[in-house]
């Protein structure tokens, strides 16, 4: 009788301590429930979503005119070809396979930055809305990526040097903004890292298309649903 | 008075288990109600202070899950549109041909096709006392790392948790939350990603992937898993690719 009630407290006491323990991690785990964000973090989130949403309704509004234009052009005919072409020249500029002309912002590097540091400053800049970007006269695409190579960085097998020039075609003033606030990614560069960057705007910068193959080869097309 | 009559009694074995785990479950009750207290005391904030705020992002989230629908929508119209106009027209035909290159190429079009598969979620363990609990959670630069040695390593197409990365695609961390492309994603993060034969070993041995985030996952546990797989199916992207701030300089034939 005595072993049984020992047995049953001691279950007891493991069952609370593995309530207890469960309770503990939840405590400590990142809150993914919306919730329970800290304000701070949330306020970011609404401003963060906020532009991106604004950046889709453009987006959704412009292909809703391209769909009234091939409409009007009755899909055939020169018209439609025309349309067509639009179509080509903006997703070959998004993909990186052609130039593209306009303003935004130039940032002038020169120090020891490495294939993190390099890449970060990449990833600002998309994340600040960037719409194409070149690392002197090497175009960034979804697959080009800064890493150290034998004697240099290296991106897309092009040696980069100890002073290069970011191009970013953009909003000049968010761009800007968003590299030189305070706590920003240059702050964070120059103080870690031995390096000056120097951003200025530009109404006249021209990003180059790629010169790496990026067409998939192991990758084939599957059918949308 | 006999000796017998001042000795105390000897407790019996079984009153000194019943003590044992009386005390024991006394310090696990009082732990588990200054548990069950700070959940309620936080829950109360959460509920006055920040629920403006959470329901703001969440009508966001949902608004701009509308339009993500709506854009994809969209394009398939326009594809639709194009594939119709190739059969009336050898100049459509070809130049739709290129288009569909360029969509495959850009990261636009769904794909399939033999790669890697990467999971990696926050670490399991109790932090210990005076470590940094950040330590012990996925990071947007975890991501970024293994995002940037896949490509490194010759992968041709990339998803993170069913966002497809693209050229002007950002990992971004607000707090400890993590914005790709337009998604708020959590862990388990899963990472896709399609690319020729001997991509996951190219990938687990690039500098990218073990100079910094295999050592966080070896000390602080986070989890982590990944191995080749094939018949990958990855999405197109859903999102803008227009150019408000620049022109595309392109010559386009026919």
């Amino acid at each position: 009788m005595s072993a049984r009630i020992a047995q049953l407290s001691l279950f007891a006491v493991a069952l609370l301590i593995g309530i207890l323990l469960v309770a503990q991690l939840r405590s400590q785990a990142r809150p993914t429930e919306i919730s329970s964000l800290p304000a701070q973090e949330l306020s970011q989130l609404i401003d963060t979503l906020s532009e991106r949403n604004r950046e889709l309704r453009t987006g959704l509004a412009d292909l809703r005119e391209t769909l009234r234009e091939y409409r009007v052009a009755g899909s055939q005919g020169q018209s439609a070809l025309e349309v067509s072409r639009e179509d080509l020249r903006r997703i070959t500029a998004f993909g990186g396979l052609a130039a593209v002309d306009g303003q935004g912002l130039v940032l002038e590097v020169e120090g020891q930055l490495d294939a993190i540091a390099l890449n970060d400053l990449i990833n600002e800049l998309r994340n600040a809305a960037a719409e194409a970007i070149a690392v002197d006269d090497i175009r960034i695409t979804h697959r080009s990526v800064a890493v150290q190579g034998p004697t240099s960085l290296v991106i897309d097998g092009v040696e980069v040097g100890t002073q290069f020039t970011i191009s970013a075609i953009g909003d000049p003033d968010g761009l800007l903004n968003a590299m030189e606030r305070p706590g920003g990614i240059i702050a964070q560069l120059e103080q870690f890292i031995q390096a000056t960057i120097v951003a200025r705007q530009s109404d006249d910068i021209l990003v180059p298309a790629t010169e790496a193959d990026i067409q998939p080869t192991a990758a084939e097309a599957a059918i949308a649903e | 008075m006999s000796l017998s009559a001042v000795r105390r009694p000897r407790p019996s074995p079984r009153a000194t288990w019943g003590i044992t785990i009386a005390g024991a479950l006394g310090i696990i009750g009082f732990v588990g109600a200054a548990q069950w207290n700070s959940s309620v005391e936080r829950q109360a904030f959460t509920s006055s202070a920040q629920q403006v705020l959470a329901d703001q992002v969440l009508e966001l989230e949902a608004e701009q899950q509308q339009l993500r629908e709506d854009i994809a929508e969209a394009e398939a119209e326009v594809r639709r549109i194009q594939e119709d106009a190739t059969s009336s027209s050898a100049a459509l035909a070809a130049l739709n041909a290129q288009l569909e290159a360029a969509r495959l190429a850009a990261g636009l079009t769904p794909v399939s096709g033999s790669g890697v598969v990467v999971e990696i979620s926050d670490s399991n363990r109790i932090v210990p006392p005076g470590e940094n609990p950040a330590s012990y959670i996925v990071l947007v630069d975890d991501l970024r790392d293994i995002v940037t040695a896949l490509w490194a390593s010759g992968a041709e197409a990339i998803e993170i948790d069913g966002e497809r990365l693209v050229a002007s695609s950002s990992i971004y961390g607000v707090g400890a939350s993590v914005l790709v492309n337009t998604s708020f994603l959590s862990p388990p993060f899963r990472i896709e990603a399609v690319g020729a034969d001997g991509l996951l070993d190219r990938f687990q041995s690039h500098p990218a992937f073990t100079g910094r985030v295999a050592q966080r996952i070896e000390f602080f546990g986070l989890e982590y898993a990944a191995a080749a797989t094939d018949g990958l199916e990855l999405p197109a992207f859903v999102g803008t690719t227009r150019f408000r701030w620049g022109v595309p300089v392109a010559e386009v034939t026919p």
